[in-house]
């Protein structure tokens, strides 16, 4: 049992026990890889009466090393327009960056993270060069350097 | 945080053994094992307290640390934490190893009173002492096999190990399939293609090894009447028994023949108990009787007089002396005590006047010697005195050194205290002399 499962364990229980409004957990089958659920609760017309699906995905390291979290397209799972959320669903946010985690953070923290984050927007648009990133990027979204260019949104 | 710290899907157990290699010869074997134990994998009690929980690895500590910010984390956390970044976790200040510390005594004593569940025998104990806990106490905790002095390289549960090593092959009495002895039980109960039967009066599906058990609850059993005892011939299954009774003839004698017999039996008991006691107090009055005799034709070159009264008491009736004699001899006794006392006192006074006696005139003479001591002192300072005089007059003021005394020697202008000058003129004086 590794340090991350057990931690990932905890986690998981808590989650089972009570979770904040406008997340739920889908699947969380083993400690590879879980999916959960987020709305935006305020009245924001983007994302009024959406929901949208995250993908975690934990190393080993976890929680020394922040997991990878990526919105996943669904048929009725869309991947939420924002200036920093690409459409292949890779998250700018240094929350998730090598430089911004800190252990403390948990998989219930991220969720709010992103909620507010969400809920805190008013652009109704996709970051700069997107098209161009979405086409060419092959790399893991941590270990994309992200230029965090803005920090209001 | 409403549930309790409870692990999910973990198969492995929460310790570790430590198997040392076998040493046989040893004279008392201690089958006792090691246990380390995982406390992150450990159940606690209830909910713990959130200001104990690591934030890294959401665990009540494990060997916590004081970081230079004021936050505390498990020593393994934190240190794994900075390897990546030197930064708190919490606040995100620059941080570095050598600005940890031990965390205060008391955030280790609330962590090992924290209430956790034994990994084996799922008592409740405080986490401190789970280890010792495994590795003495527990009953399912694992030991090594009583036999590992012969070389048996097993482990047993603690409980199984009062007995000789178990781990030999015996058929089993059902299937007849070689089990290891301590195994035997598990399997009748569980694995035996044989284990289970069925009754032959019920029909009822039971298991082989608790055919005896089964006999109190078959309805089918012929039992006898519960009063056969006071004389009911009934004889029945057991089915039929509720029936029976109620009309039973000996519905009303056999609570009351069970109540009497309990009597007679307490009854019983007391008499043997009594008879126990009378026989001791018997034997006792013999001894006395007998000690009593002795004592009175004792001869009395030790005892004085207070003595000879008690052996009044010696010869008269010996049914009733006793407690008599004892108490005559405790008196005589008291009397011998203060005698001795009396004597004691006396003989400490006579002491002291024989002491004082002959110490007074030794302090006289001592006091006359002193006198005569001091008579002749005055003398030989009178005579030295009328010696320097005459020096004095003989030879004028000489430049000597000890003739510059005499309070008409200022011609030196001297001005040394007076007992000085006269000490040192004494003693220049009886050099000359």
């Amino acid at each position: 049992m590794s340090f991350a499962n057990k931690r990932l364990g905890k986690e998981l229980a808590k989650i089972h026990g009570s979770l904040p409004p406008g997340i739920t957990l889908v699947t969380a089958d083993g400690f590879q890889e879980w999916l959960l659920d987020i709305q935006v609760l305020d009245a924001n017309p983007i994302y009024m009466n959406k929901t949208f699906r995250l993908k975690f995905k934990f190393s080993t390291s976890y929680p020394i090393e922040p997991p990878e979290v990526t919105f996943t397209q669904q048929p009725d799972r869309p991947i939420p327009m924002h200036p920093h959320i690409y459409s292949n669903g890779i998250i700018c946010l240094d929350l998730l960056g090598q430089q911004g985690w800190s252990p403390v953070q948990n998989v219930e923290s991220i969720c709010m993270s992103l909620q507010s984050m969400l809920t805190g927007n008013t652009k109704n648009e996709r970051p700069e060069g997107d098209a161009a990133f979405v086409a060419s990027n092959r790399r893991r979204p941590r270990d994309i350097d992200f230029y965090y260019h803005d920090n209001t949104v | 945080m409403d549930r309790p710290h409870t692990h999910l899907s973990d198969p492995s157990p929460p310790f570790q053994i430590h198997l040392p290699p076998v040493s046989p010869g040893t004279a008392l074997p201690n089958l006792n094992l090691k246990h380390s134990v995982d406390s992150r994998a450990l159940t606690y009690d209830g909910t713990v307290d959130e200001n104990l929980v690591c934030p890294i690895c959401r665990c009540p500590f494990v060997n916590p640390v004081l970081t230079g910010c004021d936050h505390v984390f498990c020593r393994s956390c934190i240190l794994g934490s900075l390897s990546h970044r030197s930064l708190c976790p919490i606040d995100r200040l620059p941080l570095s190893d050598d600005t940890i510390t031990k965390a205060p005594k008391m955030v280790f004593n609330q962590l090992d009173s924290l209430s956790v569940e034994c990994p084996c025998c799922k008592a409740r104990i405080s986490r401190s002492t789970v280890e010792n806990h495994l590795e003495k106490y527990c009953l399912d905790a694992f030991v090594r096999c009583p036999g590992y002095i012969e070389g048996c390289p097993q482990m047993v549960k603690r409980v199984d190990s009062e007995r000789e090593c178990l781990h030999f092959l015996v058929d089993c009495p059902d299937c007849s399939e070689e089990v290891e002895q301590i195994e035997m039980k598990d399997h009748r109960e569980n694995h035996c293609t044989e284990r289970l039967m069925q009754c032959e009066r019920c029909d009822l599906e039971i298991m082989r090894c608790e055919e005896k058990q089964h006999e109190e609850s078959c309805p089918e059993f012929i039992r006898i009447c519960k009063w056969a005892e006071y004389g009911c011939q009934y004889k029945a299954v057991s089915r039929k028994h509720i029936l029976h009774l109620e009309s039973c003839q000996f519905k009303l004698i056999g609570p009351l023949a069970a109540s009497l017999k309990g009597e007679i039996s307490q009854l019983e008991d007391k008499v043997l108990d009594l008879k126990v006691q009378n026989e001791l107090q018997s034997r006792r009055i013999k001894f006395l009787e007998t000690g009593s005799r002795t004592s009175s034709d004792r001869p009395m070159d030790l005892t004085d007089l207070s003595l000879a009264n008690l052996s009044v008491s010696g010869p008269t009736d010996p049914s009733d002396s006793g407690n008599d004699y004892l108490l005559s001899l405790l008196e005589a006794q008291q009397t011998r005590i203060n005698q001795l006392t009396a004597e004691l006192s006396d003989f400490q006074g006579k002491n002291t006047m024989m002491l004082f006696n002959e110490t007074l005139p030794i302090k006289n003479e001592l006091a006359e010697l002193r006198s005569t001591q001091q008579v002749t002192c005055m003398h030989v300072r009178w005579l030295l005195r009328l010696r320097l005089q005459e020096n004095q007059r003989r030879f004028g003021v000489g430049p000597g050194p000890g003739s510059s005394s005499g309070p008409d020697g200022g011609g030196f202008g001297n001005d040394l205290p007076l007992s000085r000058r006269l000490s040192d003129s004494t003693r220049d004086v009886t050099t000359k002399l």
